[in-house]
């Protein structure tokens, strides 16, 4: 048993917070519901730090730790998929990589646009490159803050990978419980940062005990998620994965809510970036078939 | 990082549960039902000590200039979890071997180390922790229970409650009042059971008879050398024996040894097909497996001998949690497991109530985690 970073870990961690310094606040009255840098995408690409998984001294855990640590920035990127699937693929598969699974279309996808790698997961593991005619977009009055779009149909022949469907959903599930764990930290500290300054009643509102326990109870559940996630990539085990997903779902129900209410009616402004997260939360907790598929994945690989 | 145990850590947790798969009467999952501080386990837990210390087994992490082997906090988390998981045939002798032993190496006068430490380490002692107080429970430092001096000895009166053990401890370990300095106006006394002026009323519990009671001190007569440090030093002496206590009892261990048996259960009569039933299971699960890691992080702090601050709070509050989340699936679905059905289930259903409250209860263990994780401004006082 060993849970602390290596230095390698901490030097990587070090170095995306560094580059990502200039990404780390939002340029303020200019919030759009969803907010994306091209250029951070590709100097994290460059930079190889969605590459990790494959680096025999760092794999899935250091690819966990990157994709929970660029989560809380206010800019999304597209970083679970590319850093924990797309090694099981092929490490060249271009990026964007968006993940969906089988089944009904006109499902809003992550990342989706014209040039992304789309990955579909069935019973087997196929890709292709996103066209024009594959997407549409979603309209203005998008309610996730990330950028999305819809995915309206397959091309007739995809590439077809060598992999097992189970493995790749088991990555999937680690990359989502990882970016979840980042979102949760993110938006738990932006709560905590207003209510810490904003007063009433002659005091700031953090000295309510009300906000305080609920806020702490939402540092317990993040911090479970954090662990339960890098527990998950070090394991590589199913149940573990399905575990991680699982309380990262039900943990993303549980504390958005709180998180806008604290905020009064600065919750519900774009001023402030705390949608950003929770709206993100809010899309990831429909992925993989949301909380019960999870639930009985789980229950499969714990008690079949 | 590295989520899996070692072959020396695994061999460890082995070799305990040969051990209590040895010392163990066959119908020890009955006897447990009895709680921790019964007349029944208090009577295995000395014979079960007994052979504990024989084998290595009942200290091994104390110094080795003291007698044992100076395992580390790994192995020390390990120890703790084989013996909770089975039930804790230890009794409460778990508490002299955890911090009280360690306190008196630590503090303890040479004679008080002779009178109480071969007792503890041969595993025949019983102690009782006197520290809540009737007005005094979350807010330990407003207790009352007066020891005054007078010459050689002080005289203690006043009243202990909810303490564990009390009716067949031999010894206490008594927290009173010397001063009305708040923190620094409380001093240890170790106390016999035994001593004239000391009463001890059993209170009726939902954990099994004989754990908890009040305990009422009429001018007790205690000579000076019972005495552990000096006068006021109680405060610093007790943050000393309880700071590798804060995860406090490894519950997600049993927690999730519970839902295991009542998924067995479950399938056993077929039931366990039931899509809302695997989702509860498996949610239970994930509230174990949250509280397991979120222990271990702390643990992993104490390998690396870094500063342990809130964040064992959080993980603590994590286990009440996961608790709670099993003892109520184990109601909804598996009801006659609290009947006659699994003693065993019936035991962490017992057990499982105490999570929240002793040892620092649920709500302050989120006071703290606002005000040492999250950093949250004070609450007015
Ligand atoms: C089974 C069991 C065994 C025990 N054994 C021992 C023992 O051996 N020796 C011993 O000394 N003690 C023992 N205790 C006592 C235990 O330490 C106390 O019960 C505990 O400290 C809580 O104190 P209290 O019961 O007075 O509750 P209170 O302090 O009255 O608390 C009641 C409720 O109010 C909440 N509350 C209190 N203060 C605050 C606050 N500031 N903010 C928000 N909420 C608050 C608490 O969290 C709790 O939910 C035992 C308790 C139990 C249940």
């Amino acid at each position: 048993m060993d849970l602390s970073l290596s230095d390698d870990q901490r030097q990587i961690l070090e170095a995306i917070d560094g580059l990502s310094k200039p990404f780390a606040s939002v340029p303020l009255h200019d919030t759009s519901f969803a907010l994306s840098s091209d250029a951070l995408d590709a100097e994290l690409g460059e930079g190889g730090f969605l590459d990790v998984m494959a680096m025999e001294e760092l794999g899935p855990v250091t690819a966990a730790l990157v994709v929970e640590r660029l989560a809380r920035l206010p800019f999304a990127v597209e970083a679970g998929a590319s850093a924990l699937v797309r090694p099981l693929l092929d490490p060249e598969l271009p990026r964007p990589v968006c993940l969906v699974e089988e089944g009904p279309m006109q499902q809003p996808v992550r990342f989706l646009r014209p040039g992304t790698t789309v990955v579909v997961v069935s019973d087997d593991v196929r890709s292709f490159t996103a066209e024009a005619e594959h997407v549409a977009g979603l309209g203005s009055e998008v309610l996730f803050a990330y950028p999305m779009a819809r995915l309206i149909g397959l091309p007739p022949t995809m590439r077809t990978h060598e992999v097992d469907a189970g493995t790749v959903r088991m990555h999937w599930r680690i990359a989502l419980a990882a970016e979840a764990a980042g979102l949760l930290a993110a938006a738990l500290a932006s709560t905590v940062t207003y209510v810490s300054e904003r007063k009433q009643f002659g005091r700031p509102l953090a000295t309510f005990q009300a906000l305080r326990h609920r806020l702490a109870e939402a540092q317990v559940l993040t911090n479970g998620c954090y662990w339960l996630a890098l527990k998950a990539a070090g394991t590589l085990d199913p149940g573990d994965a399905a575990l991680a997903a699982l309380h990262a779902q039900d943990a993303a129900k549980r504390v958005t809510y709180d998180f806008h209410q604290f905020l009064g009616g600065m919750g519900m402004t774009l001023e402030h970036p705390l949608h950003l997260w929770t709206y993100r939360l809010k899309a990831l907790t429909a992925e993989l078939g949301g909380r019960g598929e999870q639930a009985l994945a789980a229950a499969e690989a714990h008690w079949s | 990082m590295d989520f899996e145990w070692s072959d020396d850590q695994r061999a460890f947790a082995d070799q305990l549960r040969a051990f209590l798969a040895a010392n163990l009467p066959e119908n020890w999952e009955e006897l447990a039902g009895h709680g921790p501080a019964s007349a029944e386990i208090t009577e295995l837990s000395k014979r079960f000590c007994a052979a504990l210390a024989r084998e290595g087994l009942l200290f091994p992490h104390w110094p080795v200039e003291y007698g044992g082997q100076g395992l580390g906090p790994w192995e020390q988390q390990i120890l703790a979890e084989e013996m909770w998981v089975a039930g804790e045939p230890r009794g409460g002798q778990y508490m002299n071997v955890n911090w009280i032993g360690p306190t008196l190496l630590k503090y303890g006068s040479e004679e008080q180390r002779a009178k109480y430490l071969p007792p503890i380490t041969e595993g025949r002692a019983l102690w009782c922790q006197g520290f809540s107080e009737p007005d005094a429970g979350s807010d330990l430092a407003s207790l009352r229970t007066r020891a005054t001096r007078d010459g050689d000895v002080y005289r203690v009166n006043g009243q202990k409650i909810w303490t564990s053990y009390a009716g067949l401890a031999d010894t206490c370990f008594l927290l009173t009042r010397t001063s009305d300095d708040r923190k620094r106006g409380i001093t240890i006394l170790l106390v016999p059971m035994d001593t004239p002026g000391i009463t001890v009323r059993q209170i009726p519990s939902l954990i099994g008879e004989g754990d908890i009671h009040e305990v009422f001190f009429d001018d007790v007569v205690v000579p000076v050398e019972a005495r552990l440090g000096e006068e006021g030093q109680a405060w610093e002496i007790i943050a000393y024996s309880l700071r590798n206590e804060r995860l406090g009892i490894p519950r997600f261990r049993l927690a999730r040894a519970a839902l295991d048996r009542a998924v067995a259960m479950l399938k056993e009569r077929r039931a366990f097909a039931r899509e809302a039933v695997r989702t509860e299971a498996a949610r239970c699960a994930a509230a174990c497996e949250a509280a397991r890691i979120a222990s271990y992080a702390i643990v992993q702090k104490r390998v690396d001998g870094l500063p342990i601050g809130g964040e064992s709070s959080s993980a603590r509050y994590a286990t009440v949690m996961a608790e709670r989340t099993v003892a109520d699936f184990v109601v909804e679905y598996v009801p006659e497991a609290l009947a006659d059905a699994s003693p065993y289930l019936k035991m962490h259903h017992q057990r499982g109530i105490v999570a929240g409250i002793a040892a620092g209860a649920a709500e302050i263990q989120l006071n703290i985690i606002a005000s040492e994780v999250l950093e949250l401004p004070r609450e007015p006082r």
